[in-house]
């Protein structure tokens, strides 16, 4: 079971790397946006459902968790994309 | 009533409920003079009116706050009050020194009495809700600290649980939080600051802890709901009060020459507001649903859930509907102002002092409840009252909207006068509004004469 | 303790929001300020926060095993990167405070100052409940039975890291 963990960890460090390296290399505003949004939305799923361990918790917490996430991250990404067009 | 010091809080209740009924009269007065400009002038001028219809409010919950922590403290604290002696000296010291500044207002010009009450050595009158002359607000500490010694020793030597400590905790906030009214600075940005720290800390923070201890008390014993199960709701209740309270104070600093980043805070902020009331409402009748008896008092179940929800909607959904910076840029001060300060005033602490009063007086006049006719009155009393305040809030809202449109929004804004004309009509029907609330409180008060058969003589 | 969560993420999600949008009126303003911020401080503390978080997760695994020395020794070095979050995070703000930027600056340095202490005072919130945590847990206070506070508290921290896992893109990279 510790592997795992240790294992997401090692995903979410990556991850990390992968948002910064993007940002650093000069691509356009809207070629990261996407990419980095959906490593935000990753990461978060790991930390609420794996470290937090919601997955399998009893119903409406996980949902309700899961569900902010699925909904800042998609408003965030709305909010940006109506910004560049 | 389990311990005979518990007595004390009787005098607090009546005089409570008397201020009340003049509170009541003088809001009638005002309202009037809304329409009828000059009625009863030059003997009672609108300002003070107005300054003797907030006043007596805030005098006659601090006797029902009081009331009520005489009664509660030494029942959760399982021993006698300290010193009843005490408590009852400062009954008089603050009845005494309450009724001779409402007198002070009503028979001297304003000027006169900040002259004669030592205003040149301190200044600190002629602030909204704080007009009290020196020897007053000094006179509000005295007894506010003979009562914290009297109730802190109680508990101290005593058992601590969540309730009495959060009454505790929450009084003593009311009298720190009052010391900012001492403090007058000349510089307008940093007067407002003070005057919202004693006035929003108060009904929007500390108060919220002492309506939170009063009504989980009450509904402890007339549900018969473990203790463990309504302490828990007690605890998040405050803390999200505290929290979203606290941050909160940032929706006064909009535009009074504060930083501008307040309004964001205040906004985001105030706007979790609602959610520590709407708390209350689902706590009050969670708690009823799931009684393990059938307490006779059925007013005072009555009064709690009419509680919860009136302070959620005074309060909460009132209070959040021109709390954001973008809206409350038009509302402020307007009659959406007025409408959020009666009903949340009234469901949150007015109803959590008549809860406590009708679940208490009972007891001290020695039964568990009223007689049935009694309390059938009391609970026309109730619905009078709660259905009135309704309607004098949903007319000063709509008189609001008119106002803020004609006023503030038109391609031709009215003057300030032209648009109150405008709006009379409102004020008209919020006058009968008040005349109705007058007699749901005659009743109330009368529901105390009625003797009836007592049936209660289980529970 | 799950109420208090959820109260939190909602009052950062709203100014995640608030962010998002005040900055679609602002575009300009915020790239600009954005290239003033570190963002190599920025991802260190993503990596520490991350890490912490991890840690934890052992922490948890420990106790269930009934080892509570190393359940403390885990939470320890949960509470070491915590630390070093704090220090780097005052380190910039500080050097932004010596370059003469205050929350009244700009509606940008508003969101960055404003919401990077709220968040600065949630780590600082989290480190003091491990911190009890850890206590306990050194003197055996936790089985492998209960351990109830221990998994309290890690969830409160992982709230901290989630809440940095969308602040860090949000303020730091997405422009």
């Amino acid at each position: 079971m510790m592997k795992a963990a240790t294992f997401q960890w090692l995903i979410l460090l990556a991850m990390t790397a992968v948002a910064v390296g993007l940002s650093q290399a000069s691509l356009s505003d809207n070629a990261i946006l996407a990419p980095v949004l959906l490593t935000t939305l990753v990461k978060g799923r790991i930390v609420i459902d794996r470290f937090m361990a919601l997955q399998g918790a009893i119903a409406p917490w996980r949902w309700i968790v899961l569900g902010w996430l699925v909904v800042v991250v998609g408003l965030i990404g709305f909010a940006f994309h109506m910004a560049q067009t | 009533m389990k311990y005979k010091s518990q007595a004390v809080a009787k005098p607090y209740f009546i005089a409570a409920i008397g201020l009340f009924l003049g509170q009541i009269v003088f809001g009638l007065i005002m309202g009037l003079q809304y329409v009828v400009g000059d009625f009863l002038f030059p003997a009672i001028p609108f300002n003070v009116a107005r300054m003797v219809h907030t006043n007596l409010l805030i005098v006659w919950l601090l006797f029902g706050f009081m009331g009520a922590a005489y009664y509660l403290i030494p029942e959760e604290s399982e021993r006698e009050l300290h010193s009843p002696k005490l408590a009852l000296a400062m009954f008089w010291i603050f009845l005494v020194a309450g009724a001779a500044t409402i007198l002070g207002y009503l028979l001297v010009p304003y000027a006169s009495l900040a002259k004669w009450t030592g205003n040149d050595l301190l200044a600190t009158m002629g602030r909204e809700f704080l007009e009290q002359p020196l020897p007053t607000k000094i006179g509000i500490v005295v007894v506010a600290l003979a009562m914290l010694y009297n109730l802190s020793m109680t508990v101290l030597r005593g058992r601590k649980t969540t309730i009495n400590l959060v009454m505790l905790i929450g009084l003593w906030g009311l009298a720190i939080f009052f010391l900012f009214s001492f403090y007058n600075p000349g510089n307008l940005v940093k007067d407002k600051y003070y005057w919202w720290w004693v006035v929003h800390l108060w009904v929007e923070g500390v108060w919220e802890l002492i309506m939170g201890a009063m009504l989980a008390f009450v509904l402890i014993k007339v549900t018969g709901v473990d203790r463990e199960v309504i302490e828990k709701w007690l605890y998040v209740i405050i803390a999200m009060a505290l929290i979203s309270g606290l941050i909160g104070t940032g929706h006064h600093y909009y535009w009074i020459g504060a930083p501008e980043y307040w309004q964001w805070w205040g906004s985001v902020f105030s706007a979790l507001e609602p959610i520590p009331f709407f708390m209350m409402t689902v706590f009050a009748f969670n708690m009823v649903n799931r009684r393990r008896r059938e307490h006779p008092n059925k007013a005072a179940v009555l009064w709690a859930l009419g509680t919860g929800v009136m302070a959620f909607l005074g309060a909460g959904v009132w209070g959040f509907l021109h709390t954001l910076a973008p809206v409350n840029f038009y509302t402020h001060g307007s009659q959406i102002t007025a409408a959020h300060g009666h009903m949340a005033f009234y469901g949150a602490y007015a109803m959590v002092v008549m809860t406590m009063i009708s679940y208490t007086m009972p007891l001290m006049r020695g039964r568990a409840a009223n007689s049935r006719i009694s309390q059938v009155v009391e609970m026309w009393s109730f619905w009078l009252m709660t259905v009135a305040m309704v309607f004098i809030t949903l007319f000063l809202t709509a008189a609001g909207i008119l106002q803020i449109w004609l006023q503030r929004i038109a391609a031709e804004p009215m003057s300030f006068m032209a648009a109150q004309e405008q709006v009379s009509l409102f004020y008209w029907m919020r006058e009968v509004s008040g005349l109705i609330f007058l007699v749901g409180l005659v009743l109330y008060i009368a529901s105390f004469f009625i003797k009836g058969k007592s049936e209660a003589a289980t529970a | 303790m799950w109420f208090f969560i959820l109260a939190e993420l909602l009052v950062f999600g709203v100014f995640f929001l608030a962010y998002a949008f005040a900055r679609t009126r602002n575009v300009e303003l915020f790239n600009a300020s954005q290239l003033e911020l570190d963002q190599l401080s920025g991802a260190i503390n993503t990596v520490l926060l991350i890490s912490s978080s991890y840690f934890v997760v052992r922490a948890v695994d420990q106790i269930r095993h009934d080892r509570s020395r190393s359940c403390a020794y885990w939470l320890i070095a949960a509470m070491t990167c915590g630390g070093t979050f704090l220090a780097l995070k005052l380190v910039e703000f500080g050097a932004k405070i010596e370059a003469g930027i205050s929350m009244s600056t700009n509606t940008f340095f508003m969101f960055y100052l404003g919401l990077g202490f709220f968040h600065f005072m949630h780590v600082v919130l989290g480190m003091v409940i491990l911190g009890a945590v850890t206590l306990k847990a050194w003197k055996g206070g936790y089985s492998a039975t209960s351990y109830g506070g221990v998994e309290t508290g890690a969830a409160y921290w992982h709230m901290v890291d989630l809440v940095w896992i969308i602040l860090f893109p949000l303020i730091y990279v997405l422009h």
